[in-house]
């Protein structure tokens, strides 16, 4: 669950200043630090998190990524987002049915293996909801699925600092942190 | 006799020969013009333009978009309002509803069909879309913008049309005006020369050409206008060359896309593709009747039948055309004398400049060039979809130039420059690199490197925040200083007002800009942090660590500029500025996506404490006018940039979902007597104003603590107090807080000291 220090590196890229901080915060271990980069300290276990998507049905005249409509759905070991309503929610444009469309398609175009098409379509749901963590979180996912960890990481890395005190958003986060 | 005979017979070898030879030299030359012609028509059919695309207008319920925004967004798109029923690209109103028939589309390589959408509003915003069959849509695009066609190698602007494109009503005009025997003859119609001749002698003016089509096409390729006889031979014989290598058809098309149809200042429009979006804004496929004889009427003369300088003219010639078609049976009476009715009805002068994005395709063409093999660039019929936002581009634009027309009185000649992008993605949505909107020429967006004054203080005091020994509550000396430079100079920076504040906040030295706090500020962090955070956030190239860098002795380009600014906004993740999201192949397959790619370089909680500061700028700062003239309630976070003698006027600022850089000064750097609120600013404002955008005010990521202070003491206070101002804090245990608005004992600073004192020992 600890962050490395090579974690740290190579988020900060070049980051000397920081990373000298960064080592302060690590030695002040269990304070509040100056280091944001231990997303783990507060976050609850996966197994808490895991809920079923609560999204409504709707058509969808999205662009048809997905060569296979009936592709199977997200399996149970599939993390997905919590419908629950964060308790600090960011003023975002309110829960979008369009993005939330867009999230499900994606989800079905990663559940049969087309990667690129499901990180199309959250990327452009993104464009709807730019600062909606579960959308970036499910982009993290699809990048650790296709073995890009670094942009996992740093897609995880930016669900953080959009979650709030959304719990399943950060166990989230965490898990693919702590790979 | 055979002494007599001897002479003759030389003179007839010798005749002989010659003309053998001048037969051979006849047969080389023709071969020669041959080979000209069929490898030049070769070229031009494999040399097909990349067609670049605006990002689709995504529809969905809860977006912000009026009635009148949609129908603007449509008329830009060429649909048509109509009354009766729907037909493909046009739509109707019925109160708070607009029904469209949307046309078929690709994008990105996968098919949209046509289709109708019932799109219902409220309060000026989508409220529901709905299929034919009333079917709820959650989310659906309108076609893509065709915004221009380039040859990412070079550049030139072309819309090349395949035979499913082109009416077959044209290709009859086209016939029936300019070449009645094209199907029969063999690229030379001796018989029109003649009869046009005649009809010309006649009518003492020139009603028609004796040229075919395909010497039409030859001549264009060729580009010769001298009338000569050794042209209009190696014409003709070209002409029959092409003819015996390619079928009429091939001919006709590639006649379609290539014939000289008008000008747009240094643009050649070249080809019926791009003639019909240049007079009527729409595609060939759309256009009526009436529009498809003024097009035919130009070619024949696109400088003195230019719809736009001579529309009598060009009347005339069109119903004439209109004429020649009823006497071929072509049209009807009917259809003549309806056609014969309707004016020219060509798109406006300034519907036009909106519709060339020079400046934007710019970027793309750069982008496309640093991205790609030139030999993936040559190849024939790409699509390049961009991120350009047309409704964007034109308030962008818009503002830039009525803001410079309303500064400009007394001041040398005055430019600028617009940026707009998503922060979260890094997308341009929006670039204008000149007032003189819709031509080619300097982008300053891109390559006006200039200085760039306080822009460059959220940088320094990032490291400031970054270092930890300061927040935005510790206090820095706002005093006179004497900074000691190499070779025994000093340097005396001072403030804009000439006054010197003493004891003031972090937060208000960057609200109200101050210099010499700044530089104090600067110099107890370092240069080499200032200036590693500048190159961390994305400027291109590491600074000479002079103590001037703190004030922003720095030349960048407002590209640069952005960047820096699109990774402050993105929270300190820096995302590379694109234009380009995908370049897909003649087969429909993807030769790269832009997919997202971040890269975290600053702390969260700096940047947001940071980010908090700069909303303070807008709030009762130096960026105070501009946040006046935004919307109530649209929170936004910015900072104007001067440099030395007002040469430079500076304005970048964000809200949650766009940032907006804007750049004006004089292209020979003379004092333009602008700051940056006095100049960029407004001209952000008028931009800001008008996109649709969401307040800027993140959640505060993990382990950053909010608290309000007050803004002169850097004490915890009330919020409702006067001076109370929200910042966060990187390290922080809670004080108690002040009895009253604005007094305590201790400084939040002080304690946020006295703690990494504490943990440092």
């Amino acid at each position: 669950m600890t962050v490395t220090s090579k974690h740290m590196e190579r988020a900060l890229g070049r980051g000397k200043p920081f990373l000298i901080l960064a080592a302060l915060g690590v030695g002040a271990a269990g304070c509040t630090s100056f280091s944001s980069y231990d997303p783990g300290a507060r976050a609850p276990s996966p197994a808490e998190t895991i809920t079923p998507p609560g999204f409504p049905p709707a058509t969808s005249t999205a662009r048809p990524q997905n060569a296979d409509p009936a592709a199977p759905r997200g399996q149970a070991s599939l993390p997905v987002a919590s419908a629950e309503p964060r308790s600090t929610p960011p003023k975002v444009r309110q829960e979008n049915a369009a993005s939330a469309v867009l999230l499900e398609q994606s989800r079905d175009e990663r559940a049969a293996g087309s990667y690129a098409a499901a990180t199309a379509s959250i990327e452009r749901a993104l464009r709807i909801e730019p600062n909606n963590p579960a959308l970036w979180i499910e982009l993290a996912e699809v990048k650790a699925a296709v073995g890009d960890f670094d942009q996992a990481e740093m897609m995880a890395r930016k669900a953080l600092t959009l979650a709030g005190s959304d719990r399943s958003i950060t166990a989230r986060a965490e898990r693919l942190l702590s790979r | 006799m055979s002494r007599r005979r001897g002479p003759i017979r030389r003179i007839v070898r010798v005749l002989g020969y010659g003309l053998a030879l001048a037969l051979a030299g006849v047969l080389v030359y023709s071969a020669y013009l041959t080979w000209a012609i069929t490898s030049e028509f070769d070229a031009r059919g494999w040399d097909r333009p990349a067609q670049v695309y605006a990002a689709p207008l995504e529809l969905y319920g809860g977006r912000g978009l009026s009635v009148a925004d949609l129908t603007q967004e449509l008329v830009r798109l060429g649909y048509r309002q109509v009354v009766g029923p729907l037909a493909t690209g046009t739509f109707r109103r019925d109160r708070n509803t607009l029904e469209i028939r949307r046309r078929a589309f690709a994008y990105e390589g996968n098919a949209t069909p046509e289709e109708t959408l019932r799109i219902r509003f409220a309060d000026d915003a989508i409220a529901s879309i709905a299929d034919d069959a009333g079917r709820v849509v959650a989310i659906a695009e309108l076609d893509p913008l065709l915004i221009g066609s380039i040859f990412p190698t070079h550049g030139e602007d072309r819309i090349i049309v395949g035979p499913e494109d082109v009416p077959e009503l044209l290709i009859d005009a086209l016939k029936a005006v300019e070449d009645r025997r094209f199907d029969e003859h063999l690229g030379i119609d001796l018989r029109a020369v003649a009869r046009a001749a005649l009809v010309n002698l006649r009518s003492g003016e020139i009603r028609q050409g004796g040229s075919t089509l395909t010497q039409q096409l030859v001549r264009s390729y060729f580009l010769s206008t001298e009338r000569t006889w050794t042209r209009k031979f190696s014409e003709a014989l070209m002409a029959v060359a092409l003819e015996l290598r390619h079928d009429k058809d091939e001919l006709l098309l590639a006649y379609v896309n290539e014939i000289y149809l008008g000008q747009d200042g240094m643009r050649a429009i070249h080809g019926f593709g791009l003639a019909s979006r240049f007079y009527f804004g729409k595609p060939l496929t759309e256009l009526e009747l009436h529009e498809v004889a003024l097009l035919i009427a130009i070619v024949r003369g696109p400088s003195y039948y230019d719809p736009r300088r001579n529309p009598e003219r060009a009347l005339k010639r069109r119903n004439l055309v209109l004429e020649q078609m009823r006497d071929l049976g072509l049209i009807d009476e009917q259809a003549l004398a309806a056609s014969r009715a309707r004016k020219l009805e060509v798109i406006t002068a300034a519907g036009r400049h909106a519709a060339y994005y020079a400046s934007f395709l710019d970027l793309v063409r750069r982008q496309l060039q640093r991205d790609y093999a030139d030999d993936v660039l040559e190849a024939t019929g790409l699509k390049i979809y961009t991120t350009l936002d047309p409704t964007i581009q034109a308030s962008a634009e818009e503002a830039l130039v009525a803001e410079l027309e309303r500064l400009q009185p007394d001041r040398p000649e005055l430019e600028g420059a617009v940026i707009v992008t998503n922060p979260h993605n890094a997308e341009v949505r929006a670039l204008v690199g000149s007032r003189r909107v819709g031509y080619d020429g300097f982008n300053r967006a891109l390559d006006a490197k200039r200085q760039v004054g306080s822009l460059i203080k959220p940088v320094v005091y990032l490291a400031a925040l970054e270092s930890g020994r300061h927040s935005l509550a510790t206090e820095v000396d706002d005093a006179p200083i004497i900074v000691p430079l190499e070779g025994g100079k000093t340097w005396l920076p001072a403030n804009f007002n000439n006054e010197a504040h003493g004891l003031v906040t972090v937060v208000r030295a960057l609200a109200e800009s101050l210099n010499l706090a700044t530089v104090h500020l600067g110099l107890d962090v370092g240069l080499a942090p200032v200036a590693d955070a500048l190159a961390r956030l994305g400027a291109d190239e590491t600074p000479a660590l002079y103590p001037s860098l703190l004030l922003g002795a720095i030349d960048l380009t407002p590209l640069e500029v952005a960047q820096v600014y699109n990774t402050l906004a993105n929270g300190g993740f820096r995302v590379p500025l694109t234009a380009v999201r995908a370049v897909v192949d003649a087969d429909g397959n993807t030769l790269q996506r832009y997919a997202l790619n971040i890269e975290q370089v600053s702390d969260p909680v700096s940047v947001y404490a940071l980010n908090q500061g700069l909303v303070q700028v807008m709030e009762r700062g130096t960026g105070r006018t501009a946040q006046r003239a935004l919307p109530s309630g649209l929170r936004t976070a910015g900072k104007t940039g001067t440099s030395d003698e007002l040469r430079d006027s500076w304005f970048a600022g964000f809200s949650s979902d766009h940032l907006v850089v804007t750049w004006v000064g004089n292209d020979a750097n003379e004092v333009v007597g602008l700051t940056g609120g006095t100049g960029a600013a407004q001209i952000w404002a008028r931009i800001f104003g008008k996109l649709d955008a969401v307040a800027y005010d993140p959640p505060p990521p993990a382990h950053a603590e909010t608290m309000w202070i007050d803004y002169y003491t850097g004490l915890e206070t009330d919020s409702g107090c006067t001076d109370a101002v929200l910042i966060a804090l990187t390290a922080y245990d809670a004080p108690p807080k002040a009895a009253s608005c604005g007094s305590t004992r201790t400084t939040v600073g002080s304690r946020v000291r006295q703690w990494f004192r504490e943990r440092r020992e």
